[in-house]
């Protein structure tokens, strides 16, 4: 009996509960999922038209000989292949935006906290890989420079 | 009496698991719009060092206001200033929507967390118009192209 420990102050786990979300709060919330899903949703046309754009733009031929051709064509491939990228990229990230958009305008309406909790975790997803491709890119830009410098 | 029990029943509290989220959330939104004003600050400073040879050569880029070197150079600044101010914007939204919630977190302060929020909320408004004017932009370069 000695032995055992009475916790004398409240732990960090009881202090969450004295955060609610009012109608103020979950008006605001549900102002951002909207917005946000506006976001997502015209990236994804916008990603769609950009697409539409690489694979049947006008092209216009460089020369008409032979290796003109071919460099057009390696051109163009390399250009589908990088926007392919691109969009494919794209799409991942801002899907997390739009179920966060989603997951959480349901959770504020039906006042259920699991859906909001999932509609958080999406934009905590989001912003992390944002996070992860800027170290990334910012490592490889680095990593160019200093290679162009060594040169 | 009656309202009381209404209010609370509306409301729904920030759980354990929901916490933690957020939590994590505003850390990496903290570093985003921190890696954003560096950024930002950096290409502001890169402009105005650079500004003296900039000006000419963009101002040579437009014809008819070649010869009027001032009204190029206030046009070019006009139009920095304005992408500065809504980056700027966006990325202390979003600075203040990581400082805020952390603090409503820790503090248990509910008008904190509220205006965390609101900074979120503000936050993709800006994104969602400027996501509105890019896709029209695109759109309008569709019907160029073809």
């Amino acid at each position: 009996m000695e032995n055992q420990q009475i916790p004398t102050d409240s732990s960090s786990l009881d202090n969450f509960f004295n955060i609610s979300f009012d109608e103020a709060t979950r008006g605001q919330i549900r102002k951002a999922a909207q917005w946000a899903r506006i976001c997502a949703l015209c990236t994804f046309i916008g990603y769609g038209v950009s697409l539409i754009v690489t694979f049947f733009g006008r092209q216009t031929e460089l020369t008409e000989t032979e290796s003109g051709i071919q460099i057009t064509s390696a051109y163009r491939a390399g250009a589908i292949l990088g926007s392919l990228l691109v969009v494919g990229i794209g799409v991942w990230i801002y899907y997390f935006l739009y179920r966060f958009a989603i997951s959480t305008a349901k959770g504020m309406d039906t006042m259920d906290s699991i859906k909001t909790n999932e509609g958080f975790d999406s934009l905590r997803r989001f912003f992390k890989i944002v996070g992860i491709l800027l170290i990334i890119g910012f490592s490889l830009f680095m990593l160019i420079m200093l290679l162009s410098l060594l040169r | 009496m009656e309202n009381n029990q209404q209010d609370s029943f509306l409301q729904m509290n920030l759980d354990y698991d929901g916490g933690n989220i957020l939590r994590e959330t505003v850390r990496w939104s903290r570093f985003l719009s921190i890696v954003g004003i560096v950024v930002l600050s950096i290409c502001l400073l890169g402009f105005i060092m650079a500004g003296k040879y900039l000006i000419p050569a963009f101002s040579r880029l437009m014809p008819g206001v070649e010869n009027i070197e001032n009204l190029a150079g206030a046009l070019i600044m006009g139009v920095i200033l304005v992408f500065v101010a809504i980056f700027g914007f966006l990325v202390y939204m979003l600075y203040r929507f990581s400082v805020l919630i952390r603090k409503g977190i820790e503090h248990q302060d509910q008008i904190v967390f509220a205006e965390g929020m609101k900074c979120l909320k503000l936050y993709f408004l800006v994104s969602g118009i400027l996501a509105v004017l890019t896709l029209l932009g695109n759109l309008l370069s569709l019907t160029k192209l073809f």
